[in-house]
């Protein structure tokens, strides 16, 4: 007797929780994925291939308005340009060429114009050895000084390179050394990072927490 | 009612046989029902789910075992699939490894900057998802003098790299000649190929993501729900073991792009770094840069070599 | 054959009907594990749809609480051997009884191992890849290839064994032994397997120094031999709790007397139901004669009482005789006798007290025999093979078994607990880089602790219960229990959540990514426990009356045990 009515409160019991687990099933009342924070698209310039800057020789190809390379558009033909230096000898840029940064080189051995502009001609380089090179193949002129570095990039192994690694398939795209560098500071690559990672969960590194403690 | 059933003895209870028999009865049907609806109730998530796998889908062969036709068609479908879901067709390749080449990468250290244009082009090049965000390189700015990588950190953002006191150190899938996740996966759906690269059928991995906790480069990365590409950033020149859009639940890595370099071309975080600080090619070719690089620089390292994974992912400084 | 196919079918019907019935106890707990199953499998649904976003696991972090269950369980099914091994090797009677509960809670932790595994795929509707000819099973190479085959392997080899033994006991028949016992061997070797595979599975990863550690197969090995045979004193305490009945009220019957000369009719009634009695020639069952008398009992009078002297031993003619035992106060049915079975022979021939006492349950018929023509009796060889095999079928479920697994649960904590100081010696003496997730799991690595409580509690148990079990308080069942709560839970957490864990922390790229299952994680765990427990709480509704000789052949109605006085509503209407 006892026991048939527990039986039947126990059984009631159970039918009454499955309506109840049912009805929360049906209105998914718990464990819904929470929505995941937004994470902003990229800016196009990080995925972008063009590079910092663009050498004469590209400008040349892309029929870009030259106006800026008129050298004798203010200097004056056969008349090497004086140069000027304050009491520490260095030189003073005028301020014509204010755009310039003179940074090639330490101890300030290479802040000179004319160790790579021909004085007498400054539509054209010259190296050490007296050569003259057009201002669109300054890559030689780089490589009469940066002999290892030189080699390297005729191997292929400084410098950006695109397109093909197999040349039988189509062809290997190289630059020049003014595509990337400032040849007048040719170290700096100063840039803004592109953002970090959005894990899935919150990960920290040891390191950012010494350097920069939260 | 008053008899203690010890046992179903037939004629005990005879009294009220027929109302207990109906009262059980009643009682064992609303359990019934009322379990039954509960059951029904709980499968309800199945129905939010997106990506039901079709017949076809669920029963598609192992990447190796598919003939040309069968592959000419799933190709097919695949091309509709994703033209469906992103209005745009793309062309979906089946590239095979070329005779002769053997893949190795080197990246020189003193030459990143850390400004994690690769990762990004990397994500572009290979249809990763976008949130949650799946990236196949990790740039570690580590500080100088040191290579453990518990000191490296991953969330730098200064206003500018390179910082000085730092190197950056990207790390990706590092091709191993020795793969642990190849040796693991239970179901073959990973290996290596001829010509070096560690390839994912993305169609036969089952998601257990052993592969992920044998990897020491921490190269794999798991799709813990549906991808999320816009439709507008889908690249659509695409390969079967390459950047063709992931599904739920299997695993992804870097495949030194297989669309572009079993096509001949380089791979797209090569061509995105601004200092030329990634080097790509056939080892096997004694005139390819990285041979070149191999043979002439003198200071490379494989990371954690002393694990035996003998990677094809060489990092070197030149000056 | 089709008889003997019709046969099974009725005794897998019976199984099936008697898991159906029981008191509202039953009821209750198998509601409330019901209950749990679906919240489970709702939980888990959500993550079909959503992939396993809906978990707390990452990249960082890419196994969990699934995984960590898996492995703690896989140690729970290979534990069975311990039961095995002292039984089938060491001849250990005492764990006899308990044996076929140990590989039954074997298989409800093995498929409990292939839910936790199978929720823990990211593509669970490609299993078939798995399938070897099917699909393409990377064997040898990967350690989880093989941990498919072993415990799949493990699985049938238990079920196997398991329903044989069930079987032949349902049929009131001996065991084959080649049908068996050359599995028995097998699975004892393949329980080991099983467990040094899965240990292998993590220590076979070069690139993660926490558990690239050969000391991780022996500490498997020792802390399932804690878990599992504790989880088994408790278990079987269990059983031993819900068939007994309140002591005293057993025996208050009537001394059952008044026996009559028994005559050859008798034997041929006996005959009927025991085929092997044809062996008995006539002249030597006119010698029996001389020592044997009939009683005639109703329900509740006392055949015999536990601690009395005799050298009787009684064959059931008609009806059916309860076999109790008292034991820490209680009474606990350890056999149904019905018509051509024996009871009260052991103490009988021995002329030792009674382990057990009679009591009559239902109008019957009973043969008693003296010492001398019991031994007559079994003088023809088939008469004597009868009845020695029939001597060990009871359901006895002794403080001095649970005190045999006191001693493996002993021994196997104290290893475990050395194997333990072992690895942290090794860490933390030499130092290593690789020591950063043990640092992790112990201590805590710059600033992130999640583990350091846990761990510290497991620690902190697996002491006590170690010391509780070396210390002879242990002997009573109270502290015993306690040891073995302390146990299981402290190895749940050293070896699940403990080892699976600090392994992905940092990330083999130095980050830290803490890790916690979310809520529908952790219902899809309790989902499964429930689903494991269901599974066990019917195997032992099907086991206990088979072992007990309630549900046989020969019965044909299956009698519920006296505490469950409730017929199936729905079965009675078949």
């Amino acid at each position: 007797m006892n026991n048939q009515t527990r039986t039947n409160q126990v059984l009631l019991l159970a039918s009454l929780a499955f309506l109840a687990l049912a009805a929360g099933f049906h209105f998914n009342l718990w464990g819904r994925p929470a929505p995941r924070p937004d994470i902003p698209l990229v800016d196009p310039m990080f995925t972008s291939n063009t590079t910092w800057r663009t050498s004469y020789a590209e400008l040349i190809r892309a029929k870009a308005d030259l106006s800026d390379f008129d050298c004798y558009a203010c200097h004056e033909r056969h008349k090497p340009p004086p140069m000027h230096f304050d009491t520490n000898n260095i030189l003073i840029v005028p301020k014509e060429h204010s755009d310039i940064v003179m940074h090639h080189g330490t101890h300030n051995r290479n802040n000179l114009c004319f160790n790579c502009h021909d004085e007498n001609n400054l539509e054209l380089f010259q190296t050490r050895d007296g050569r003259q090179l057009k201002l669109s193949e300054s890559t030689p002129l780089c490589g009469s000084c940066h002999g290892p570095t030189y080699r390297d990039w005729e191997a292929g192994a400084h410098g950006r390179t695109s397109g093909y690694w197999n040349r039988d398939l189509g062809p290997i795209t190289r630059l020049d050394c003014v595509s990337c560098h400032n040849p007048h500071s040719p170290k700096n690559f100063s840039r803004p990072p592109a953002p970090g990672p959005h894990p899935l969960r919150p990960v920290r590194t040891i390191a950012a927490e010494h350097h920069n403690p939260v | 009612m008053s008899c203690n059933c010890n046992s179903n003895k037939p004629g005990c209870c005879h009294s009220s046989e027929q109302g207990v028999s109906r009262r059980n009865f009643l009682r064992t049907s609303a359990v019934l029902a009322s379990g039954l609806a509960a059951l029904a109730a709980s499968l309800s998530p199945l129905m939010e789910m997106e990506d039901v796998p079709s017949a076809e889908k669920f029963l598609q062969k192992y990447y190796k075992e598919l003939t040309p036709e069968e592959m000419a068609k799933v190709l097919k479908r695949i091309e509709n699939e994703v033209e469906r879901q992103y209005g745009i067709r793309p062309h979906v390749r089946d590239l095979k490894p070329m005779d002769g080449v053997e893949f190795v990468y080197c990246l020189n250290l003193t030459r990143c900057i850390g400004c994690r244009k690769c990762v990004h082009a990397c994500v572009k090049e290979n249809n990763q998802s976008r949130n949650p965000e799946i990236q196949y390189i990790r740039v570690l700015k580590m500080p100088h003098g040191t290579f453990d990588m518990e000191k490296g950190d991953h969330n730098y953002a200064p206003e500018s790299v390179p910082e000085k006191g730092f190197f950056y150190m990207p790390v990706q899938c590092q091709q191993c000649k020795n793969p642990p996740c190849v040796k693991v996966c239970p179901v073959h759906a990973t290996w290596t190929d001829s010509d070096g690269i560690t390839v994912i059928d993305y169609d036969w991995c089952i998601g257990c993501r052993y592969c992920e906790a044998a990897c020491p480069y921490w190269a794999r990365h798991f799709n813990f729900t549906k991808p999320n590409i816009p439709k507008d950033k889908l690249n659509p020149e695409m390969a079967y073991l390459g950047n063709r859009p992931r599904r739920q639940g299997v695993m992804e890595k870097c495949h030194f792009c297989v669309q572009r370099t079993r096509a001949g071309k380089y791979p797209a975080c090569l061509e995105v770094c601004p200092v030329g600080a990634r080097k790509f090619g056939n080892i096997l070719d004694p005139n390819s840069e990285v041979s070149y690089i191999l043979r002439t620089k003198r200071v490379f390292m494989q990371l954690k070599e002393e694990l035996g994974t003998s990677p094809r992912f060489f990092y070197y400084f030149d000056v | 054959m089709t008889q003997a196919i019709r046969n099974y079918c009725l005794f897998l019907w019976r199984c099936a009907r008697i898991a159906f019935v029981g008191d509202w106890r039953y009821y209750a707990w198998m509601g409330a594990l019901s209950v749990l199953c679906l919240l489970g499998l709702n939980a888990y649904c959500k993550q079909f749809a959503h992939g396993l976003i809906v978990t707390g696991m990452s990249d960082e972090v890419s196994w969990g609480v699934y995984i960590a269950n898996f492995t703690f369980l896989v140690g729970v099914a290979a534990a069975a051997v311990m039961l095995v091994i002292p039984v089938y090797i060491y001849n250990n009677h005492e764990l006899h009884d308990l044996v076929i509960f140990g590989e039954l809670l074997a298989v409800a932790a093995i498929l409990m191992c292939l839910a936790f595994v199978t929720v823990d795929l990211g593509r669970p509707d490609r299993f078939w890849h798995l399938i070897p000819g099917l699909g393409q099973f990377n064997f040898p190479a990967s350690m989880l290839s093989w941990d498919v085959v072993v415990l799949n392997g493990y699985l049938l080899l238990n079920v196997h064994i398991c329903g044989y033994l069930l079987y032949c006991r349902y049929r009131n028949r001996k065991p084959a032994k080649w049908f068996y016992i050359p599995f028995v061997f097998i699975a004892i070797v393949w329980a080991v397997s099983i467990h040094t595979v899965t240990a292998f599975l993590y220590v076979g990863l070069g690139g993660r120094p926490f558990w690239n550690s050969s000391i991780v197969g022996p500490r498997f090995l020792a802390s399932a031999f804690t878990a599992g045979p504790a989880l088994i004193i408790l278990a079987m305490q269990v059983v031993r709790r819900v068939t007994a009945s309140p002591p005293g009220v057993d025996v208050a019957g009537v001394a059952l007397d008044g026996a009559v000369p028994a005559s050859l009719v008798h034997f041929e009634m006996l005959e009927r139901h025991l085929p092997e009695m044809a062996s008995v020639p006539a002249e030597l069952r006119s010698e029996i004669l001389a020592g044997a008398t009939v009683l005639e009992g109703n329900a509740g009078d006392v055949v015999c009482r536990q601690g009395e002297s005799s050298d009787e031993a009684y064959f059931v003619l008609q009806g059916r005789v309860v076999i109790k035992r008292e034991e820490s106060g209680r009474f606990r049915i350890t056999r149904s006798s019905g018509p051509g079975e024996q009871f009260g022979e052991i103490s009988g021939l021995a002329g030792t007290p009674r382990v057990a006492s009679a009591i009559v349950e239902e109008p019957s018929l009973i043969l008693r025999l003296n010492a001398e023509s019991m031994r007559k009796l079994m003088k023809p060889a088939p008469m004597n093979r009868i009845i020695h095999s029939r001597m060990t079928e009871r359901l006895m479920i002794t403080d001095r078994a649970l005190m045999t697994l006191r001693g493996i649960v002993q021994v196997s904590m104290l290893i475990n607990v050395f194997l333990l100081v072992n690895e942290i010696f090794k860490e933390f003496y030499t130092r290593t880089a690789h020591v950063a997730s043990s640092h992790y799991l112990l201590l805590g690595l710059h600033g992130h602790h999640a583990l350091v409580p846990w761990i510290w509690t497991a620690i902190a148990f697996n002491l006590i219960a170690m010391f509780l079990l070396v210390l002879p308080v242990s002997r009573s069942l109270k502290y015993l229990n306690v040891a073995c709560v302390l146990a299981i839970v402290g190895i749940w957490i050293e070896k699940g959540m403990g080892l699976v864990i600090p392994g992905f922390i940092p990330t083999p790229l130095g980050a830290i990514s803490e890790y916690s299952p979310s809520l529908n994680e952790t219902l899809v765990c309790l989902g499964i426990w429930a689903f494991g427990l269901l599974c066990y709480t019917i195997f032992l509704r099907m086991a206990v009356p088979i072992l007990q000789g309630r549900l046989s052949h020969a019965n044909e109605q299956a009698l519920y045990p006296a505490q469950a006085p409730v017929a199936e509503p729905a079965m009675a209407k078949t």
